[in-house]
């Protein structure tokens, strides 16, 4: 189970908002942190695979429920 | 014996030809049946690609459009303020269209024809952008970075700019533009923008 540090509610909000907001909290966590993601951009998905393959964190798990994607991303 | 084109191929070269006449003709003036006679294949067969006239004209347009990543990695890469961020997805557009100007040619045609599928699609590809001009003119107000302007104006206002850059350089060719490169004339039609709308860095 991981523990997670901070969250982040970038729902309502379209690329690249919810990858800017999530670059800049990322940027205030400690290496191995937690942060949670809720957005509701179907398009997020596709953004935050590409957000950690260009920032080389660690998308630990994405998922959708009642039109609301939370994604948990360890920070490297 | 000519050999057979392989899937990808046909596919690949389905796009190619339903690209042309989509962006001569528009998407109602064309039909499936001339596209594959173009291609020289049979409608079953394009069909086996692309389900739907629809489909193959998304297909059409995501094979030209910058790929999402490609706005994610500008959006990433590089200073976080606004005028930053906007620039250089500004840039991955216009780089985008210059490269293959039909993509710009089908949003002309689908703006005039009035077809909803189409108008959608572009319509949603101009949302993520003027979505996060608006987002963040409401924001920089509060702290008096900009000055409090109607967003969903200053939005059109941006889109209008490119649109207009995009549109002299890339379809009308216009001699009176040609000495200045669309880079360089969208880069001054976004410090006119920064400046209209009082944008402090």
């Amino acid at each position: 189970m991981n523990t997670i540090q901070h969250e982040l509610d970038a729902s309502g909000l379209n690329c690249p908002l919810p990858i800017l907001r999530a670059k800049k909290t990322i940027a205030t966590l400690s290496s191995g942190d937690v942060v949670k993601i809720i957005a509701t951009d179907p398009g997020s998905v596709k953004d935050f695979e590409a957000f950690c393959r260009q920032t080389g964190n660690e998308l630990i798990s994405s998922a959708e429920a009642d039109g609301k994607f939370e994604f948990q991303i360890r920070k490297n | 014996m000519a050999r057979r084109m392989k899937a990808a191929e046909r596919r690949t070269s389905i796009i190619a030809v339903a690209k042309i006449l989509f962006a001569d003709k528009g998407y109602h003036g064309v039909s499936v049946d001339e596209i594959a006679r173009r291609v020289g294949v049979s409608p079953a067969v394009l069909y086996q690609h692309f389900a739907s006239k629809e489909a193959l004209y998304e297909g059409v347009l995501d094979s030209i459009a910058a790929p999402r990543e490609t706005y994610v990695e500008a959006a990433l890469n590089g200073p976080d303020d606004f005028a930053s961020v906007l620039s250089r997805m500004t840039h991955v557009f216009i780089d985008r269209v210059e490269q293959d100007p039909d993509y710009f040619r089908m949003e002309l045609q689908s703006a005039l024809e009035g077809g909803t599928e189409a108008k959608r699609f572009f319509a949603s590809r101009w949302q993520s952008i003027a979505d996060y001009i608006e987002y963040s003119l409401r924001e920089l107000a509060l702290v008096q970075r900009v000055s409090v302007v109607n967003e969903r104006t200053a939005t059109l206002l941006y889109q209008g700019l490119i649109r207009e850059a995009v549109y002299n350089k890339c379809i009308l060719n216009s001699e009176r533009y040609k000495e200045v490169t669309l880079q360089e004339l969208v880069r001054q039609l976004l410090q006119l923008f920064f400046h209209a709308v009082d944008y402090k860095a």
